[in-house]
């Protein structure tokens, strides 16, 4: 694996609200997806800010894509390309006009800037309004054209802020695959803000859960899964719920972390696959008939809501 | 000069990039040519000030014998004399056209230059479009001069060309009763191309520090109106005595305007840092 894409340590950023960000120390590989999950005032958008060098921070470092962006603010930003939550467009120009205005300012020739912004308008299915001015533009429309600016100088590394926030289900849709794709077959470094974890869990190869400024959890939901929980967690499908007999015996069992009755039966957690058929074996002889057995691997929003209860507990103010 | 001024004060000693300049003002002039809430009222103070006024004193200075006499004898002698060296019908076009409408003419840069500067700069927070700006490889000071370009560019050649036409008109206007094209004169001169690009360039000072602390158009007007306001009175008040006093005394006001506008503007472009914006985004 080559030099990371992103490295900072212990960025920390202040304003007079409060603090934004508390020692955020993450790692982003090249052609990796990370994913930047949080609530609203997480402080996601200001570490977009940070790595990109429009903020500078109070302390903490950071090298992306080799360089300092407090330093080198201009030569870094010439290599990475920005979707802002809202698409940031002018009303009062076209879309092409838009992203002419845009290329031309990255140092792009007026000719080149003219084909590459038709051509992009195109590809994001935006060709037939090239030409109308913003103002009447969809969520999802203005979007798009954002989307296209960002890759007008063709950047090593992408930050989208919310890319699909205020967008209907098939628009959300369009962009995910979009952003999927621009990850997948060109091999950029996505930066991705969201609150939202369907599309996280679509598009990343990590994730960084942010509450109130602070890195709770940094990893693959698979690795943070392992973090949050122990064993493996199997569904069984009893009709009805697990009678105090059999939760009993289940519990007696050395290799059974945890049982919990359900509507229609039970969640056992048990320490490894091996202690399956015993559980099953159990139900079975305490005249329990098991109808399904499911393991349950941890999706993504059960990571992330259990590290929200985590850090919500943590957060929370003692009693007096 | 802590660790975090120092990482941006290195990166704004390069050479001005004309070409993003030239690109950004293209893109705010575009802007505002477009924009009938900014074109109308630039164009309407020059029509009322520069076209209806001349026109109106043309006809009445022809129309009958009006004494502005009793009005010159309040002023000082030395300020009263050129005015009372012109034969009686021509006193009322000399001292209107000639001299108390120059102080109001600096109006019009004054306010075109206020207008565009809260447009170009808090009008991009308003349309949250000033994000995009600082995600892009551009200076922080090259976007400052394209956006205080913005604004004096519009400002000047308005009042100049406003000028020219106030001018035409006047002379025109009041052919039958001076007999002579009496417009420019030398305090005109001075202040069209000395006065009002400092003025100018004044209103852009102030509206620049007012726009990065509001967050749109309107409260940048409302908040640079409560500053700009008094010194159009103020400034309409002694300048018309400066006028009078003659061309030295004005052109030496205008050396104060220019210091007060560099330092204006001095002060602006160290305020205007992407990291101060970003904070208030």
């Amino acid at each position: 694996m080559g030099e990371p894409a992103i490295i900072c340590d212990g960025l920390t950023r202040d304003f007079p609200s409060g603090r934004a960000l508390d020692g955020l120390t993450i790692d982003v590989q090249p052609g990796e997806v990370l994913a930047l999950l949080g609530p609203n005032g997480a402080g996601k958008t200001t570490t977009i800010r940070l790595l990109n060098g429009v903020l500078v921070p109070d302390s903490g470092t950071a090298t992306v894509l080799g360089m300092d962006p407090w330093r080198q603010g201009n030569e870094l930003r010439a290599r990475t390309g920005v979707l802002t939550e809202n698409a940031g467009l002018d009303e009062r120009f076209t879309a092409l006009e838009n992203l002419v205005v845009m290329a031309r300012l990255r140092g792009i020739d007026a000719d080149v800037a003219r084909r590459k912004a038709g051509d992009l308008l195109e590809r994001f299915g935006m060709g037939h309004r090239a030409d109308v001015k913003v103002q009447g533009f969809s969520t999802g429309q203005r979007k798009r054209v954002a989307l296209a600016r960002a890759l007008l100088h063709e950047p090593d590394l992408l930050f989208l802020d919310e890319p699909t926030s205020g967008l209907d289900p098939a628009a959300t849709r369009d962009v995910v695959d979009l952003i999927g794709s621009l990850a997948a077959e060109q091999g950029r470094t996505v930066v991705l803000c969201t609150h939202f974890l369907g599309e996280a869990g679509k598009l990343a190869n990590r994730m960084a859960v942010l509450f109130q400024g602070k890195l709770h959890a940094f990893g693959t939901p698979a690795e943070l899964a392992r973090g949050l929980w122990t064993g493996t967690e199997v569904r069984l499908d009893l009709d009805v719920p697990a009678p105090d007999a059999l939760l009993s015996s289940l519990g007696a069992l050395s290799m059974v972390i945890q049982a919990v009755p359900t509507p229609n039966g039970v969640v056992v957690r048990v320490a490894d696959r091996d202690a399956v058929p015993v559980v099953v074996a159990t139900c079975v002889a305490a005249g329990a008939p098991v109808y399904a057995v499911n393991p349950h691997d941890p999706s993504l929003e059960d990571v992330y809501f259990e590290i929200e209860a985590r850090a919500g507990a943590v957060a929370l103010p003692e009693e007096p | 000069m802590t660790d975090s001024t120092a990482r941006v004060a290195t990166v704004e000693r390069e050479r001005v990039n004309w070409s993003v300049v030239r690109v950004m003002l293209g893109r705010d002039l575009g802007a505002i040519v477009r924009s009938k809430a900014l074109i109308l009222p630039m164009l309407a103070l020059p029509l009322v000030l520069l076209v209806l006024l001349p026109a109106a004193i043309g006809l009445a200075a022809n129309g009958k014998q009006l004494r502005v006499e009793r009005f010159v004898d309040m002023l000082p002698s030395a300020l009263a004399a050129p005015v009372m060296a012109h034969p009686p019908q021509e006193r009322l076009v000399i001292l209107v056209l000639g001299y108390l409408v120059a102080p109001l003419f600096l109006i019009v840069p004054l306010m075109i230059s206020a207008v565009t500067a809260a447009d170009t700069f808090a009008g991009e927070k308003e349309r949250r479009t000033l994000e995009t700006l600082l995600h892009l490889p551009v200076r922080d000071r090259d976007l400052y001069i394209a956006k205080l370009l913005g604004g004096f560019i519009p400002a000047t050649a308005v009042a100049w060309s406003g000028f020219v036409i106030f001018a035409v008109i006047s002379n025109i206007v009041c052919w039958p009763v001076m007999h002579r094209l009496f417009l420019p004169t030398w305090l005109w001169m001075i202040v069209i191309l000395w006065l009002a690009p400092a003025v100018a360039a004044i209103g852009l000072g102030i509206m620049v520090r007012v726009s990065i602390r509001v967050n749109n158009t309107q409260e940048a007007q409302q908040l640079g109106g409560a500053v700009v306001l008094p010194l159009v009175i103020l400034a309409v008040g002694q300048t018309t005595g400066l006028l009078l006093a003659g061309p030295k005394v004005a052109f030496g006001a205008g050396i104060v305007l220019w210091a007060i506008a560099i330092w204006l503007n001095i002060r602006g472009a160290r305020a205007y840092a992407r990291d101060t914006m970003a904070t208030r985004l």
